[in-house]
């Protein structure tokens, strides 16, 4: 039977509620003879529907099983699903269950127009030429290229080439879809273009969104649901929403005195930011009455309090306290 | 707001329709050739410049191997060997850097998330790759019949020689698999490369018969070089107007075509293995 069919008919049975759009399960890596291990038994399960942000430092991993999940690099343990599909011991039928724009990487052919493009990488998914030119010419329309559809793409702007990245990705119309720093590089319209298109494939037309980015915004404003990721092991895998009120536990206070604030001793857990003529401190605090001594220390001190706020931390706060945490 | 069309709102209207599985890996390999076949028009100017200097390079050759005469010797035995020192030289190069340069610009790891086994990719590129190399082995062949024309010969023909021809194709599309398997973990093996298409120029009898060689030296060549004993046979059919199975100067028909196959067998257990050692080592898009 021909592979198409196998998906077919998976797609046609209709998947149980409960099989994850991605899961991940005990992976681990460890790269040649070293024993670092870049990914520790890492367990993640993404269910349809939902837009995933996978945040890490740079060298946590993250790379490492993006590129596992795509098929790109072998596992020294563990399994990764696509909608159920082993991707290495299924690798055809999961592959034709995403799409993917890999990071720091062209993605597209620069000497290929965005229209030989779409329509080679369609054919690369199993599509005949009329399927994939037809539904190159909805994408191209629908991302304001379909003027510019016989120009070569090297000669596009970064966040055009963006775009048909993106759209190469979209030709099959997969089920998953993988972003690994789609907004790299881009402007700020290009950026909110993006956006709007990360919201639509998965609000509108029920995809699964896995985006790495380390710009915080777009994954507070976009992801149902944030794993991070530091040195090889997940530190934490919440809907967002819970990211954040768990982190909101504890305020966070700044407090701006006059002066550099040479010589002052900060109560635990605060930093200082010294301007020319101010300073900027700030910390957390679990409850408001620990205010008090840091007020006193200041007063102390002899510092002039030029304003004092509490402050609502945002997915940046929350990203850098869990990657400066001791590992779980 | 950018309005996404999926499928989804196109009841019958699938994406992929629904097809055998050979149908679907022939799509993808033609998918390959038509890509190299647009690369090679896309850059029709360079195509066209290079065309010109492998034909000076092949009368350049002559000339100083006839000490200044364009010798009509010399041009027949000449262009036996350069026809497929050209072929060698384009094809090897253009299967190459169809990998190490998408490794470069980062674009072969998208062509490998596919559900097409890469098989089909590899053998797609390779044809695009002979493909690719033909107008300049035509730019050479046809600069020497006129050469020797206007010298008042003509140059040989035989329909026999497809069979050696043949030959150098396969041994050539082995050799350029080993390179391209190498290329996925070792990215420096350019340097290797260029070497190579050097020591077929020297040592693959391509001006010097290996007839005229020490025996050592064409023993190597023949058991190593793929366009050796094909260039060989090719003037004994042409020149000395033997059979295929009357081969007397080298090691007979039967090497001619174990030959290139032993290479070709060499290069796809080269490549499989280094492209299973890349998906480990995950240098597939590293450079």
């Amino acid at each position: 039977m021909a592979r198409t069919d196998v998906v077919g008919d998976i797609e046609r049975s209709g998947r149980p509620a409960e099989v994850p759009a991605i899961e991940i399960s005990g992976l681990t890596k460890v790269y040649g003879a070293s024993e670092t291990k870049a990914v520790d038994n890492v367990s993640l399960s993404v269910p349809p529907g939902t837009v995933f942000g996978f945040l890490g430092p740079n060298g946590a991993g993250k790379t490492t099983t993006i590129k596992i999940l795509a098929g790109l690099l072998s596992a020294t343990s563990g399994q990764v699903r696509l909608n159920g599909l082993d991707v290495a011991r299924q690798r055809a039928a999961a592959m034709e269950q995403f799409g993917a724009v890999l990071e720091g990487s062209r993605n597209t052919y620069w000497t290929l127009s965005a229209m030989q493009n779409l329509v080679y990488f369609g054919r690369l998914q199993g599509m005949r030429t009329s399927e994939a030119r037809s539904r190159a010419e909805e994408l191209l329309r629908d991302l304001d290229l379909w003027d510019r559809r016989d120009e070569k793409v090297g000669g596009y702007s970064r966040g055009m080439q963006q775009k048909v990245a993106v759209a190469a990705s979209l030709i099959a119309d997969p089920p998953i879809v993988l972003l690994d720093e789609p907004t790299i590089g881009l402007d700020v319209e290009a950026t909110r273009t993006v956006k709007d298109w990360i919201r639509t494939l998965s609000k509108d037309r029920g995809k699964t969104i896995l985006l790495t980015t380390h710009q915080m915004d777009v994954v507070e404003e976009l992801c149902d649901r944030v794993a991070v990721i530091r040195r090889g092991q997940v530190v934490t895998d919440l809907p967002t929403d819970q990211l954040l009120a768990r982190s909101r536990q504890r305020d966070k206070y700044e407090i701006r005195i006059d002066g550099t604030g040479d010589g002052l001793v900060l109560p635990e857990g605060f930093t200082a930011v010294s301007g020319e003529e101010t300073t900027l401190i700030s910390g957390r605090l679990e409850d408001p009455q620990d205010l008090y001594p840091v007020v006193d220390r200041l007063r102390e001190y002899g510092a002039v309090i030029e304003w004092m706020a509490q402050v609502q931390p945002d997915l940046e706060d929350v990203f850098l306290d869990l990657i400066r945490e001791p590992a779980r | 707001m950018t309005t996404l069309t999926t499928t989804t709102n196109r009841p019958g209207a699938p994406v992929r329709a629904s097809r055998s599985r050979l149908s679907t890996w022939a799509n993808g390999f033609g998918n390959e050739v038509h890509k190299g076949w647009l690369g090679l028009i896309g850059g029709w100017r360079g195509t066209l410049i290079q065309m010109a200097m492998f034909a000076i390079f092949y009368l350049l050759v002559v000339l100083f191997i006839g000490r200044g005469q364009l010798r009509t010797d010399l041009l027949i035995t000449g262009l036996l060997g350069m026809v497929p020192l050209t072929f060698i030289h384009e094809q090897v190069n253009r299967a190459f850097w169809s990998y190490l340069g998408d490794i470069q610009s980062g674009t072969l790891e998208q062509t490998y998330l596919t559900p097409l086994p890469s098989w089909v990719l590899l053998l797609g590129r390779q044809v695009a790759a002979i493909i690719g190399a033909l107008p300049y082995a035509a730019a050479v062949y046809v600069t020497g019949l006129i050469t020797i024309s206007a010298h008042g010969a003509s140059m040989p023909s035989d329909v026999r020689v497809l069979v050696p021809l043949a030959a150098i194709v396969v041994g050539t599309s082995g050799l350029a698999l080993i390179l391209c398997g190498l290329t996925l973990v070792y990215k420096r093996v350019e340097v290797a490369t260029q070497i190579s298409i050097a020591l077929w120029f020297i040592a693959g009898g391509t001006f010097v018969p290996l007839i005229n060689m020490p025996t050592w030296a064409a023993s190597l060549s023949r058991a190593i070089i793929p366009i050796a004993p094909g260039i060989e046979a090719m003037r004994e059919i042409l020149l000395k107007g033997r059979s295929l199975t009357g081969l007397q100067d080298g090691w007979g028909l039967g090497w001619v075509i174990i030959q290139p196959l032993l290479i070709l067998l060499i290069g796809v257990l080269v490549f499989t293995r280094f492209e299973r050692v890349a998906m480990r080592r995950g240098t597939l898009g590293r450079y």
